[in-house]
């Protein structure tokens, strides 16, 4: 059984982008996991969880 | 020299998915089963079932599971795809529960979740020594081949517990689940690792792996690089790329199956799958 995978959801309180990390990446992004993809602040947690109906609103951040 | 043959194994359904998650996701009996037909004329050669009840969510009520394995004998006899019925698609059900559907139907396999976890930081996913004891010797009793899932290493060294006990018998097949909240995360790096645990621990297991997410593709390739089986489908990702919702599953195991043939391996037949998983038609 799988649920897919788990999120951590983030608006910029700079620049307002909405984003998302998948919680598995926390090795991977170390210190920079939460970080706003367009300008680099730290984003504001929103919440956490499998994928919703809101998620298309949320940009991925892979690498 | 024979290419080496690569099963494909297709998770259609899962237990958390929604149609407002993805309006593609098969949940009652005829739309799994018809799927489950359209996966195997894909090159599928296993089927990992979950059901749902008539409000969409994860059950294990064993009528679910016989109206759907019903269709899938009654619409399409000329479908010998491999049956794999889960025995977790419902954290609420009780051990009880979660065996009928196998003692009644006597699948070819069924899913063995080598251990408990915290279950996406929020519900607790219990898989008891006594289930766990229970369900190996019934397996066995009832000939029926577990699909051990594996969601960290820990899992394996489990199994090889249960193996030494004479609860499992070898060979073992494992199925990798990268990624997944709170089990381990999906890199190759991990891949390679668990692998090893389980050629250190259970020598001469067969393995299949799935990336939840980011990971699905590196899973994918990585288990055709590194010698083992692919599951794919909505279970794990109802998104088929960065953006993209699935259009079905059998567009899933499609890219499998083009990614095995150009990789040089054949996709395994159901015939062939149960060879290499020593499955007792």
């Amino acid at each position: 059984m799988s649920w897919g995978p788990g999120f951590f959801y983030y608006q910029c309180s700079a620049c307002g982008k909405k984003f998302k990390y998948a919680q598995d990446m926390i090795p991977e992004f170390g210190a920079d996991f939460g970080k706003c993809p367009v300008c680099g602040t730290m984003g504001t947690y929103i919440k956490d969880g499998p994928r919703g109906t809101d998620d298309a609103d949320y940009y991925e951040v892979e690498d | 020299m024979a290419k080496k043959k690569t099963i494909i194994t297709v998770a259609p359904t899962g237990a958390w998915p929604k149609k407002e998650n993805n309006p593609n996701v098969p949940m009652t009996p005829t739309e799994i089963a018809d799927e489950v037909y359209a996966c195997w004329k894909a090159g599928a050669a296993v089927a990992h079932l979950h059901m749902r009840d008539d409000q969409g969510n994860g059950t294990m009520d064993t009528k679910k599971f016989e109206e759907t394995v019903g269709l899938i004998r009654e619409r399409y006899p000329d479908c010998d795809i491999v049956l794999n019925l889960t025995t977790s698609g419902d954290i609420h059900a009780d051990d009880d529960l979660r065996v009928a559907h196998v003692e009644k139907l006597k699948p070819e396999m069924a899913s063995y979740d080598c251990g408990s976890m915290n279950w996406l930081n929020t519900s607790l996913f219990i898989n008891s020594p006594a289930f766990l004891e229970r369900c190996g010797k019934l397996f066995q009793e009832l000939n029926v081949k577990p699909e051990i899932e594996a969601f960290d290493p820990g899992m394996i060294a489990n199994a090889a517990y249960y193996l030494k006990k004479g609860i499992l018998v070898a060979p073992l097949h494992f199925q990798f689940c990268m990624g997944c909240a709170n089990g381990i995360p999906g890199s190759m790096k991990n891949l390679v690792f668990m692998k090893e645990t389980m050629e250190q621990l259970c020598p001469g297991s067969t393995w299949s792996t799935f990336g939840v997410g980011h990971c699905a593709m590196e899973m994918l390739y990585g288990a055709v690089a590194l010698g083992g089986h692919i599951r794919v489908g909505m279970e794990d990702n109802v998104m088929y790329a960065k953006g993209q919702l699935a259009e079905s599953n059998v567009q899933f195991v499609e890219r499998a199956a083009r990614v095995i043939r150009e990789y040089g391996n054949d996709v395994a037949t159901p015939d062939e799958a149960r060879e290499i998983l020593s499955l007792k038609k």
